[in-house]
């Protein structure tokens, strides 16, 4: 059994923690996010043969009111960067997150999820902006925390590619 | 060397290029060279070879002197060697070669034939190998790592050579392990027992002891569990769980935990920790290499000691001392010096760290109330005490109940009209059943009298008739209801004898009664008929009466008192002798004194008689029964207390019984 911390990254109130919520396994309640600034779950993904454990630390989103500690991004070997895609602004902040991020531990795998897909009506996020993210090589994932789409294969790839390296 | 025996290079003709060398000279710069390279080598044998040939000295010295360092040396020395085999004619070329072999490598080949046969000689190799097997493990258990592999090597055949001894015969490998068997059961037996008696004591003593109640009471004050509170009030501290964190990653390495210890995802808890102790680093304004290193929450503590790549985390309860901390140093010290560079190198695989586990596993520590021990046990000897009493007294009890149910069997199975037919004793109670006959004595009124609870026995009788002898007394008893005056007994042959004496109408009632009892063969009936004897006495008591006159004159002397008492005792036996199919007669008999005629005494007599036969029947008396008769002075009465004449100037009575129909008295 392989394990590996996977931090939970985006702006404030992305679906981070209900990405996680309905497909981890915590002893932890959500009030840790306010208090410590993160919660820790723990999911596993086979791989094949390979069972890969993720602990997950979804942090708390940054806001106005708190920053995202940095120091919780130590010893990362991935991250999700959890957009809303009903807010524009929140794919800016990824950006910024990323670099932050990127900064802090260097360059690990990670995987751009832009979630809340199942509210169609509301998508704010164009093709092209979308397609830039993908034109900087990044991975990109539709994921929606309601439905369940895209969150297996979002888990499945970054573990995949936390494998490669 | 090894290209001397290439195959090409030895049918490889000679070359122009190579020196214009004769074989002679060749073979002298050949044992030349071999001398130089063997300085301690005679070389007596070369000279012998060289002699035939008679070669030039200087010719031989000078080329050496000039190839030594000559790097095709070894190709001249195989070519000067091919040659000497060539066109040697005085040796044989086999000789030859073996020769120049012996000379080369000085193998002696009687030393080649012996390895050869060596090696080829399974037999010779076994014993060889067998030679060097025991060295050979010594050797190998000296280098740690290189033994592990010799035993993983080992382990499958010896293992197979185990199950397939067993399954040939189990009795080889069973005798063998039998020294070792029992001493290591009883010792096993021998700790079990101990912690049980231990844990039993502790147990008691948490549940009797005084200290028990204040526990029991503080549990329901506060709300918390009994078991709790004794652990608290208990123990002074307890390592529960002990964590082995990879510190750049807070990722889980090891994780043990104390018995009986509820712990959560310890997965989880490690990064969590690791969060924590990030989260404190950051809110706070802390040295540059400061870390965390105890978190305490009531009296749970969180111990952290850091190595450059891994935390040790303990979780302890209660008050630890300070030397533990000293224990949990060291272990993690131990961690960094035996896995330093699997902690480097970590990429998510915890399974190295399963070596870190006894280090963890020392951490360990648990220290109770030191009282609790130097008491020797008390409560267990105390409850030891109260079971061997309480068993003795049951076993008494048991015992005594025992033996007073073997008599009561005894005395009941020599109750006549009483067969037992099966008693045991089975979860505590007596079961007895059998045949009684209703006229034995009640078995229930026997218990008590016995000692026995008689709620401690279920009985099952079943009514008969028995023909004890005593039985078929009583019953005939009940039947017959003899009058007082009568006893009655039965004999063994069923005889049933009645003596005494009863009235006529029960002796002809039990004649036809006695017939119908069960058992009864004959009856002896020896019972006087009542009636008959008052009879007797009536007549006794009549014929006794003296009635006395006045001289000369049929004047009554006697009161009328007594008359009225003999009217009262003729009416009685009146009625007897029609009770007893008699008829009676009552002479009254009168008397006269001597003096005067007798023909006067005879009449006077008889007025007398005459005038009681009259006052009688006046009385009552009916006259068919009386006759009067004067016998005048003929038989004269006697009595020395009355005068004689004052005697015979009276009336005496004489019953007689005409018997009509006789009652029998005699057996039927």
């Amino acid at each position: 059994m392989i394990q590996k911390k996977v931090c939970m990254v985006g702006a404030f109130a992305t679906g981070k923690t209900s990405l996680v919520a309905r497909f981890v396994s915590s002893i932890y309640s959500e009030t840790y996010q306010t208090t410590v600034g993160v919660k820790i779950d723990k999911k596993l993904v086979q791989m094949g043969e390979q069972g890969l454990m993720l602990i997950l630390w979804d942090l708390h989103g940054e806001d106005d009111f708190q920053k995202l500690r940095l120091s919780y991004l130590r010893g990362s070997s991935g991250y999700f960067l959890v957009v809303d895609g009903t807010r524009r602004a929140t794919l800016d902040k990824a950006y910024i997150l990323q670099s932050k991020v990127e900064a802090e531990i260097g360059v690990v795998p990670f995987v751009l999820l832009l979630n809340k897909t199942d509210l169609q009506d509301d998508w704010e996020l164009e093709d092209s902006a979308i397609a830039e993210a993908v034109n900087k090589g990044w991975t990109v994932i539709k994921s929606s925390a309601k439905t369940g789409l895209g969150v297996e294969e979002a888990f499945l790839t970054l573990s995949r590619k936390m494998l490669e390296i | 060397m090894a290209d001397m025996h290439h195959p090409e290079r030895a049918k490889q003709p000679q070359d122009d290029s190579a020196p214009s060398l004769t074989e002679s000279e060749v073979l002298a710069e050949l044992f030349e060279l071999f001398n130089a390279s063997t300085p301690s080598q005679p070389n007596s044998s070369l000279d012998a070879i060289i002699q035939p040939r008679n070669s030039p000295a200087h010719t031989c010295s000078e080329t050496s002197a000039s190839s030594t360092a000559d790097p095709d040396l070894a190709q001249v020395f195989q070519h000067s060697a091919d040659s000497i085999l060539e066109n040697s004619d005085s040796l044989s070329p086999d000789h030859s070669f073996a020769e120049l072999q012996k000379l080369l490598f000085n193998f002696d080949q009687a030393q080649l034939n012996q390895l050869k046969h060596r090696l080829e000689e399974p037999e010779q190799r076994a014993a060889d190998v067998g030679q060097v097997l025991r060295q050979a493990i010594l050797l190998q258990s000296m280098e740690t790592e290189q033994y592990n592999l010799f035993v993983a090597a080992m382990m499958p055949t010896v293992e197979q050579a185990i199950q397939e001894s067993v399954q040939n015969d189990e009795q080889v490998i069973a005798d063998a392990i039998f020294p070792i068997v029992g001493p290591a059961t009883r010792k096993a037996i021998a700790t079990a027992l101990e912690s049980t008696i231990q844990r039993l004591d502790q147990l008691l003593e948490q549940s009797l002891s005084p200290s028990a109640l204040q526990w029991k009471l503080e549990s329901l004050r506060t709300g918390k569990s009994f078991a709790e509170v004794v652990l608290l009030r208990t123990l002074l501290f307890r390592v529960e769980q002990v964590f082995l964190i990879h510190r750049s990653t807070s990722l889980l390495l090891q994780h043990v935990v104390a018995p009986s210890v509820a712990a959560q995802d310890p997965a989880l808890v490690s990064a969590m920790l690791q969060a924590i102790t990030d989260f404190v680093q950051d809110s706070f304004t802390v040295q540059a290499g400061d870390r965390l290193e105890t978190l305490r929450f009531g009296d749970l503590t969180i111990w952290i000691e850091q190595s450059p790549q891994a935390i040790l985390a303990g979780v302890l309860r209660g008050q630890a001392p300070v030397e533990l901390r000293v224990v949990f140093r060291q272990a993690i010290e131990r961690i960094h010096r035996d896995l330093g560079l699997a902690l480097v190198a970590f990429q998510g695989d915890s399974s190295p760290f399963t070596a870190a586990r006894p280090h963890l596993e020392a951490c360990f520590q648990t220290e109770y109330k030191a009282s609790e021990h130097k008491k020797g046990r008390p409560y267990f000897w105390a409850l030891a005490a109260c079971v061997t009493l309480g068993l003795g007294i049951w076993g008494y009890q048991d015992w005594q109940a025992r033996h007073r149910w073997t008599a009561y069997l005894k005395q009941m199975g020599a109750e006549p009209g009483i067969v037992i037919n099966s008693a045991e004793k089975r979860w505590g109670k007596f079961f007895i059943s059998g045949l009684r006959d209703p006229l034995a004595i009640d078995p229930a009124t026997q218990l008590s009298i016995n000692g026995i609870n008689p709620n401690s026995v279920i009985s099952q009788w079943q009514p008969y008739l028995s023909l004890h002898p005593q039985l078929m007394e009583a019953r005939a008893k009940q039947i017959l209801q003899p009058p007082a005056t009568v006893s009655i007994a039965v004999n063994e042959a069923g005889v049933l004898s009645a003596i005494g004496s009863a009235p006529l109408n029960w002796i002809e009632e039990t004649r036809t009664l006695v017939r119908a009892i069960p058992g009864i063969t004959q009856f002896k009936n020896e019972v006087a008929i009542a009636e008959l004897q008052a009879l007797g006495d009536s007549r006794s008591r009549i014929e006794a009466q003296i009635l006395l006159f006045e001289e000369n004159t049929t004047n009554l002397l006697t009161h009328s008192q007594t008359l009225d008492a003999l009217v009262k005792e003729i009416q009685t036996l009146t009625q007897l002798t029609a009770l007893l199919h008699r008829q009676v007669r009552i002479q009254i008999i009168g008397r006269t004194t001597p003096r005067g005629t007798v023909a006067q005494n005879v009449l006077l007599s008889q007025e007398r008689a005459n005038a009681i036969l009259e006052i009688l029947v006046a009385k009552g008396v009916q006259p068919a029964n009386l006759v009067a008769i004067g016998i005048g002075a003929s038989q004269p009465l006697s009595n020395p207390q009355i005068p004689s004449d004052q005697l015979n100037r009276s009336v005496t009575f004489k019953v007689l019984f005409t018997e009509t129909s006789i009652p029998r008295t005699g057996s039927p």
